[in-house]
């Protein structure tokens, strides 16, 4: 063996390998060092956690009673802790803090504590301490009383629990059935009473001065009314119902409070739950924020309209996008005759790609909504007016926006793709009688549709994490309803919608409650991921399916 | 021999003898070009070119790179109208029809001039669907008349038996040969009258390109067909009567016995014995 | 194509081929108008020592032929010659065959020299046939000069000269069936000196035969089988 001296070593090549094979690393570690910092601290969000009931010297004289759930902790130099006005112990260099989230903001009007570990007289994780999530003021931690039903005590001390559990039941049952009532059919009759007036005003508009229609209008509503009539009578006797339980609770410092069962989402005793019982809530919790809707400002509940609307944005930009994208790369492909002109609008479009996308907001606000959706408002929705239908931020819009953000990736990609169509395959058809748009259509397009796909990909990719120019032209905090519905036309694009990465620059920076808020924002991060590589894995698992149908060109 | 005789031999310089024009004047002709001249821009690729395709027969052109063969061919059914900055000028005659007319619909004479390229470049699709193609084209549908050309055409093609049961298996999976005769069976689905072979067997192994050479053979009975080959053995073998071009000019036509035995032109037997250059 | 343009290819190995096999012909050529010569020249005086050397060098003849038919054949299949290389390579196939057969007239000519070299009444005759072999072997060497130099004038006078055999030939045959109606017993002897003007007349057309090669190669024609008018406009035709 001789020796290998530097200059030869670097003449090998060898240090470029490790090179890259660093640099590969890194971006790996990245990757991965991001997805699970997400992962871990949105994902822990829905486990539940012990409850601790805690004796806690609150200063020198007072010592006071805390129930809740350890959050984190932190060690900070005693110095600080003393110069915030805190009791240090003397000698201690530093302070053990941690951070309870105590619940009961009805009560105490905060959330998070944080208490210093030194003072922590005693702590305990009582069996029958109880958890309820209520539909607002958050948690509440503490112990059950009693249930009571119409103002009397039906159970009391351990036989309240399974009673609690069974009216809750009930009463959530009661209140799925309200809340049907009030999103499907009053959200319908609703739906419909407003068409009718905007029938009315077009009447109007259109100087029918016959009284027929009208009347026929005003039948209508008659009916509707009736029908809403009833259905309130419905409502008025499931509302009465549902009020009628209530529970007595006691919450730290043995403070007792009542709380109407209606207010109450879920309750359970975390101290009591084994790991499989904790595991099934950990899934149910799970299950309810993909697939439920948002309460409390968004911190609580779940986030499916967010995933919703993100999914159909990109969809409704996929199924804009890819028509446009694909008939410009034809046309500068195949037809244009090449030249300073095509090469000019070449460089236009790859610029288009670096363009901020936050003008393309402002593009969009600009041109679709304000022009293009008030002169359709003024064409076609004059009845609506002075309320916009479409003159106002909507999903069309940041459909379109996102696709013409997102244009030149699919026009590169699509030019890419037939340009590696090979000629002879062009010339075969043609020599067989075809045109050369017979050509295209049936013997080109299909075999540059992996590249096309290709190009969609990197579209949704890029749509789908965008969040700035939609902040102008549609998305919203909170949507009252989502852009697909039953009541027809079924698809309303000119519904404002809610968004994922919104959602979580909502949650993370607007919410009224940060702290209890942060966990969620992980979750919403990793959602939102999730929901990107689904997409992406569908578009990809689609074009290989084609690239395997089309492989002629290799 | 007498000029009247060999009417439709105009003014054909390169014609080898005498033996060659005596037999062209009992001969059908199919194509015709008078005075052809084709320009790439500024380029002259084809340099007064006059030359007649008998009926029925297996007309080869050969000579060396770039000589113009192939645009020669592509003259005959417009494939070099694909081509930026292409001008031509002269006659170019299907059965006495100026194809180079503004009214002559380019599909339709594509129709009747086939044309089967170098590699062999079959579409991804299924071995039916690519022999179906031409007909579909002309919006046939009905599946009985598409099923009983594709398998006339397989046949005609001596592919019928290798691929009867799989053919709606991609064609991409056949071998090279296979995928030559497909791309033949796609060309006579559509019954051409005249079939244009650019370099049919170049890409391909000796034994495939046999096959070739067999099935022009007997395509020959039905169809009018020009090859275009660098091979001059092929030429030899599979040829009625061949053209030698050299530098966009027609230096001689003779029937392939005359020209591969005793050429008329000196740059044809250098050419052919291997002395060129 | 001009006449001794056999080079020029662009493979050099193929000219060497072709220039060597045709080297090898002229070279089998020149050996076997050295057998013709000395077979006549033994007749004449009646050298039997010759004649003996005549019989023996004729293996010299078919080897040669046999190697350049082999050669003849790795050209055909190695190189496929088209146009004028095909036609030299079948004008050589057949001119060695026929230089062969000529080689097998003159070892025959030298086997009747040895029966007969005492017998006086054949020697009488021997002057006719003397004329005769050296108007073949002039001929023999006229066609192998034209094939030397692919020259298609000379090849056609040469063929011409053929004619002039077949005349000696024929008083030849006339004079001798004279004898054998004056004298049944000079049949023997006449028959074999019959034999061998006939020899010498089989060796004119061979001549001939390879003349006409000639003219094959060079203009691609194929004169066998044709009037002396005809070859006499082939010669003149060509310039």
């Amino acid at each position: 063996m001789s020796k290998i001296t530097t200059a030869q070593w670097f003449k090998g090549g060898s240090p470029w390998i490790w090179l890259s094979a660093a640099a590969v690393s890194v971006s790996l570690i990245m990757v991965f060092g991001l997805l699970l910092l997400i992962a871990l601290r949105g994902l822990g969000f829905f486990w539940p956690a012990d409850v601790l009931e805690v004796k806690y010297q609150q200063s020198p004289t007072e010592i006071i009673t805390l129930i809740g759930e350890v959050q984190s902790t932190e060690t900070v130099s005693a110095a600080r802790v003393h110069d915030a006005g805190g009791v240090v112990p003397e000698g201690a260099e530093t302070v053990t803090r941690l951070l309870l989230k105590v619940g009961n903001r009805d009560i105490s009007g905060l959330d998070f504590r944080w208490i210093n570990q030194h003072d922590i007289i005693e702590e305990s994780r009582p069996q029958d301490m109880i958890v309820l999530e209520r539909r607002e003021w958050g948690n509440f931690y503490g112990y059950l009383k009693s249930v009571k039903v119409d103002g009397k005590i039906v159970a009391n001390g351990d036989e309240a629990w399974p009673v609690f559990l069974e009216r809750l039941d009930k009463t959530i049952e009661l209140f799925d059935q309200i809340k049907s009532i009030h999103t499907g059919e009053i959200g319908s009759i609703n739906y419909d009473i407003e068409e009718l007036r905007l029938a009315k005003r077009r009447l109007e508009l259109d100087g029918v001065t016959d009284t027929v229609p009208y009347s026929e209008v005003e039948e209508q509503r008659a009916k509707l009314n009736k029908e809403y009539q009833l259905l309130q009578k419905d409502l008025d006797v499931l509302y009465r119902n549902i009020e009628k339980d209530s529970v007595m609770l006691v919450a730290a410092g043995g403070r007792e409070i009542e709380l109407r069962l209606s207010k109450v989402v879920r309750g359970f005793k975390p101290n009591a739950m084994g790991i499989p019982t904790k595991s099934l809530h950990y899934l149910e919790k799970l299950w309810e924020f993909v697939s439920d809707e948002p309460r409390e400002a968004n911190t609580e509940g779940g986030i499916f309209p967010a995933i919703f609307g993100t999914v159909m944005l990109v969809i409704i930009m996929s199924i804009l996008v890819t028509p446009l994208g694909v008939i410009a790369a034809v046309y500068l492909r195949e037809y244009a005759k090449q030249g300073p002109t095509t090469r000019l609008i070449r460089i236009a479009v790859n610029n288009l790609a670096g363009v901020p996308s936050i003008v393309y907001g402002v593009f969009g606000l600009g041109f679709f909504v304000y022009f293009l959706g008030g002169n359709i408002d003024q064409l076609f929705y004059a009845e609506a007016l002075p309320a916009p239908t479409y003159g106002t931020p909507g999903i069309l819009w940041s459909a379109l926006t996102l696709a013409l953000l997102t244009l030149p990736v699919v026009i590169v990609a699509t030019e890419e793709g037939l340009a590696r169509i090979p000629r002879s395959i062009r010339e075969g058809s043609m020599a067989l009688g075809a045109t050369k748009a017979e050509t295209l259509w049936r013997i080109v397009l299909p075999m540059a549709s992996p590249a096309l796909m290709t190009g969609m990909i990197l579209a949704v990719a890029r749509a789908a994490g965008e969040v700035a120019p939609l902040m102008l032209v549609g998305v919203v905090k909170l949507a009252p309803s989502l852009p697909l519905d039953l009541n027809s036309p079924f698809i309303h694009l000119d519904r404002k919608f809610m968004h994922l990465g919104f959602h979580i620059y909502d949650v993370g920076f607007q919410s009224p409650n940060v702290e209890a808020a942060r966990p969620l924002v992980y979750a919403t991060a990793l959602l939102l991921v999730v929901v990107i590589v689904a997409l992406n894995l569908t578009a990809i698992w689609v074009r290989n399916h084609l690239r395997e149908k089309y492989k002629a060109l290799e | 021999m007498t000029e009247t005789t060999l009417t439709h031999a105009i003014d054909m310089s390169a014609i080898g003898g005498v033996g060659t024009a005596k037999q062209l004047a009992d001969e059908t002709i199919r194509i015709k070009t008078r005075g052809l001249n084709l320009y790439y821009g500024e380029k002259q690729a084809l340099d007064d070119i006059s030359i007649v395709i008998p009926q029925n027969r297996v007309t080869a052109f050969i000579g060396p790179s770039g000589c113009g063969k192939s645009t020669l061919l592509r003259c005959f059914n417009r494939m070099n109208d694909l081509v930026d900055g292409v001008r031509i000028d002269g006659d170019v005659l299907l059965d006495d029809e100026e194809i180079y007319q503004k009214s002559v619909n380019i599909a339709n004479l594509r129709q009747r001039v086939g044309m089967v390229f170098q590699k062999p470049n079959p579409f991804p699709k299924s071995i039916y669907e690519n022999v179906a193609y031409g007909l579909r084209l002309q919006g046939i549908k009905n599946r009985r008349v598409l099923d009983e050309a594709v398998e006339t055409a397989l046949k005609g093609a001596a592919l019928w038996d290798e691929v009867k049961d799989r053919l709606h298996e991609n064609a991409l999976g056949m071998s090279g040969g296979q995928q030559q005769r497909l791309v033949i069976a796609r060309a006579i689905a559509i019954e051409p009258e005249v079939l244009l072979l650019d370099e049919p067997a170049s890409a391909l192994d000796p034994i495939s390109t046999l096959k070739i050479e067999e099935l022009i053979n007997e395509l020959k009975n039905s169809y009018t067909i020009v090859i275009v080959t660098h091979n001059m053995q092929q030429a030899a073998r599979v040829s009625d009567y061949t053209a030698f071009m050299y530098m966009g000019k027609m230096i001689e036509f003779s029937d392939t016995r005359t020209l591969f035995t005793n050429p008329a032109k000196k740059q044809t037997e250098d050419y052919i014995t291997g002395r060129y250059g | 194509m001009s006449k001794n343009d056999l080079g020029k290819h662009i493979s050099q190995q193929f000219d060497t081929e072709l220039e060597d096999v045709r080297n090898r012909v002229l070279t089998m050529g020149g050996l076997v108008e050295q057998q013709l010569t000395d077979a006549i020249k033994a007749l004449m005086e009646r050298d039997k020592g010759l004649s003996e050397t005549v019989i023996q060098n004729d293996y010299k003849v078919n080897e040669m032929e046999v190697s350049i038919d082999e050669e003849c054949t790795q050209i055909i299949a190695r190189r496929q010659p088209a146009a004028s290389d095909l036609r030299l390579v079948m004008a050589v196939i057949k001119t060695i065959t026929d230089l062969e057969r000529i080689g097998d007239e003159a070892e025959r000519f030298a086997r009747m020299t040895m029966q007969h070299s005492n017998e006086q009444a054949a020697s009488r005759h021997f002057g006719s046939i003397e004329t005769m072999g050296e108007l073949v072997r002039q001929m023999l060497h006229g066609a192998l000069d034209a094939f030397a130099r692919m020259d298609v004038d000379a090849a056609s006078k040469t063929w011409l000269d053929d004619k002039k055999i077949d005349v000696q030939y024929e008083s030849i045959t006339r004079e001798l069936i004279t004898y054998m109606m004056e004298d049944p017993r000079s049949i023997p002897w006449a028959l074999d000196v019959l034999w061998a003007a006939r020899a010498l007349e089989r060796i004119g057309d061979r001549s001939a035969n390879i003349c006409e090669y000639v003219i094959y190669f060079v203009k691609g024609k194929d004169v066998r089988h044709t009037t002396s008018e005809q070859m006499q406009r082939e010669g003149s035709q060509e310039q």
